[in-house]
């Protein structure tokens, strides 16, 4: 009997202490740090707050989160990702994003063109890689990317090894091409090693490289630039007069064989709401997609934040990202066979 | 027979995976696209070129000088560890030892970072991005084992035979040459080995300690699985990595065990 009784009770607290169950959560692929930290704040909790859908989230780097996208394509891991659009092409060309319902996105009409990266991803944000340098370290105005080659610099400059796809083009444009006839920049590009003071395969490590002056000039996103502002530190971010800075766009999609595309239909359409653009924006110091979001005065006309269609036309090159997908591992071997070796 | 299972299921695993391997390092690796094409050696042609034989020069060649470094480094400080009279001395240097161990590899290149960088230090010669940085922060993370495995083997000399040779008129310099090290050369080849075979798989501290300037085998095979979406040529890239890791471990255990063996 009191065992009985006993079992009763235990079976009695449990349902009593049974939380109400949630309901589903959304899982978001993003990068991690303060990418991830803004996107919590800025999308997902006004998102849950409208539906009263959580928001999980899986952080990553680029490419480690697109390795485990492959692995795990016949159950997909997480419902959204947030990648950069060249290696969103990656994605479709293993079927790994879903084709997007633009009737069930309908602030996707008020972006930019150039933020309708294909019909599976969608533009988020936009920044530019450009030249960023410490004026206490160096003691020249650079205000061309051709300011990357003068002899004053000879030691001092970083660029990033992971993607060498930025300054191989700028060294195209500069020699009269473009990404896709890329040769004919590699000469220039040779010329530009005694300059070359360390490769970096991160952004942490390029933000380190700058605080410690170790490489006190570098091609660099212009966020982090901006980021390390903030902090204190003395940076220039440079407009290039000869040639504009490298367009990034940071792109949104949904993956393929998620049970929630509904609700990723839904985050996704917040995403790109004029409201939500602004406030990142304000946190990221990034180009809207939107071309209706109200861009702080402070920020208009800086490196990489575009707020018209003309704007995004003429003050960033952004490169073919199909062109830049399949031509990147051609790139990086003639990149660490020309340049990173000695 | 049954306590054997365990161990022949991780050996499964290994040659299900080293299987995969392999299997990825004949299929066509088709640019821009994740899928990969039908059976072709031309990623085995492509990592058999001298760039890619170069970075595992590179990596034999700066295993072989952090394992003698390290050797000469820590021989002095195992010696004292096993020998010295004072036990607080040895519970010091025993504490010096294991100490970077609780440290981990990535705080402790970091702060090789700011040691060699000229952050605080303006040194003469350029060490920071460059081998003989990475040199010295590979040595600095392997001293610690050496240090153990030659003590353990230090300690393990029987002190009467230097008793001997000291009472038959052999100087302290001379017993330490003819009886002390020939009888801790197992000790010695046993360390090496392990530091050769852990440094052959160095990743962080080439990675953050070379600028992307110094690149060892691990290093390429993610630069060219991460950065440049090549699997297969990752594959290839590796699995001759690994060719040539049974070979000169092969090699290097043969001559380290003649050489301890000789002296046991």
């Amino acid at each position: 009997m009191a065992h009985r009784l006993v079992v009763s009770l235990v079976l009695a607290l449990l349902f009593v202490a049974r939380p109400v169950p949630a309901a589903d959560p959304l899982v978001v692929s993003v990068w991690g740090g303060n990418w991830k930290d803004t996107i919590e704040k800025v999308i997902a909790r006004p998102f849950t707050a409208k539906t009263g859908i959580p928001v999980e989230f899986e952080v990553g780097g680029t490419l480690d989160r697109l390795a485990k996208a492959r692995v795990a394509k016949a159950a997909p891991l997480v419902d959204i990702t947030f990648t950069t659009s060249h290696v969103g092409r990656l994605y479709m060309s293993d079927g790994l994003f879903q084709k997007l319902d633009m009737a069930r996105l309908p602030h996707a009409r008020e972006l930019a063109p150039e933020a309708l990266r294909s019909d599976s991803h969608l533009g988020v944000w936009a920044y530019v890689y450009t030249i960023a340098y410490r004026p206490d370290q160096v003691k020249m105005d650079i205000t061309r990317w051709a300011d990357l080659w003068d002899p004053q610099l000879k030691g001092k400059v970083g660029m990033p090894d992971f993607d060498p796809s930025h300054i191989i083009t700028v060294s195209a444009l500069l020699d009269g091409g473009d990404e896709r006839n890329w040769e004919k920049g590699q000469e220039r590009l040779k010329r530009l090693k005694p300059n070359v003071a360390a490769f970096f395969s991160t952004d942490a490590r390029s933000q380190d490289l700058m605080k410690t002056g170790e490489a006190p000039v570098q091609v660099m996103l212009s966020i982090n630039a901006f980021h390390l502002i903030e902090q204190g530190l003395p940076v220039k971010v440079v407009n290039p007069t000869d040639k504009p800075g490298i367009v990034g766009i940071d792109t949104m999609a949904i993956m393929a064989g998620t049970r929630k595309s509904d609700a990723a239909h839904q985050f996704i359409d917040l995403a790109l709401s004029r409201d939500i653009q602004e406030q990142l924006v304000a946190s990221f110091k990034a180009g809207p997609t939107n071309l209706k979001a109200v861009v702080p005065a402070k920020l208009r006309g800086q490196p990489g934040v575009f707020t018209t269609p003309a704007e995004w036309k003429e003050r960033g090159y952004i490169m073919d990202d199909e062109t830049r997908a399949r031509t990147l591992p051609a790139w990086k071997e003639w990149f660490n066979a020309s340049i990173v070796a000695k | 027979m049954i306590l054997l299972l365990p161990a022949v299921g991780v050996m499964v695993l290994l040659a299900v995976a080293l299987a995969a391997l392999l299997q990825f390092s004949v299929l066509e690796f088709i640019p821009g696209s994740l899928r990969t094409g039908g059976l072709t050696t031309r990623n085995l042609d492509a990592v058999l070129t001298p760039l890619y034989l170069r970075y595992i020069w590179d990596t034999v060649l700066l295993s072989a000088l952090t394992t003698v470094l390290t050797l000469v480094a820590s021989y002095p400080v195992a010696y004292a560890l096993a020998r010295s009279r004072s036990a607080r001395v040895r519970s010091l240097l025993l504490v010096l030892t294991l100490a970077p161990f609780f440290t981990g590899a990535i705080v402790r290149t970091y702060a090789w970072m700011l040691v060699l960088g000229n952050t605080f230090i303006r040194w003469p010669v350029k060490l920071l991005f460059e081998p003989a940085g990475v040199l010295i922060g590979l040595v600095h993370f392997s001293m610690p084992t050496m240090i153990l495995i030659l003590a353990a083997a230090i300690s393990h000399v029987d002190r009467t035979y230097e008793r001997a040779a000291a009472s038959l008129g052999a100087r302290p310099r001379r017993v330490f040459w003819r009886v002390t090290l020939p009888l801790s050369m197992p000790g010695v080849a046993s360390g090496s080995l392990v530091v050769f075979a852990w440094t052959f798989s160095a990743f962080p501290t080439p990675e953050l300690l070379g600028g992307g300037r110094v690149k060892m085998i691990a290093n390429v095979v993610k630069d060219l699985a991460l950065d440049a979406f090549n699997w297969p040529g990752s594959a290839a890239f590796a699995a001759v990595a690994l060719a040539v890791t049974f070979l000169l471990l092969a090699v290097v255990t043969r001559a380290l065990v003649r050489t301890g063996g000789a002296a046991a």
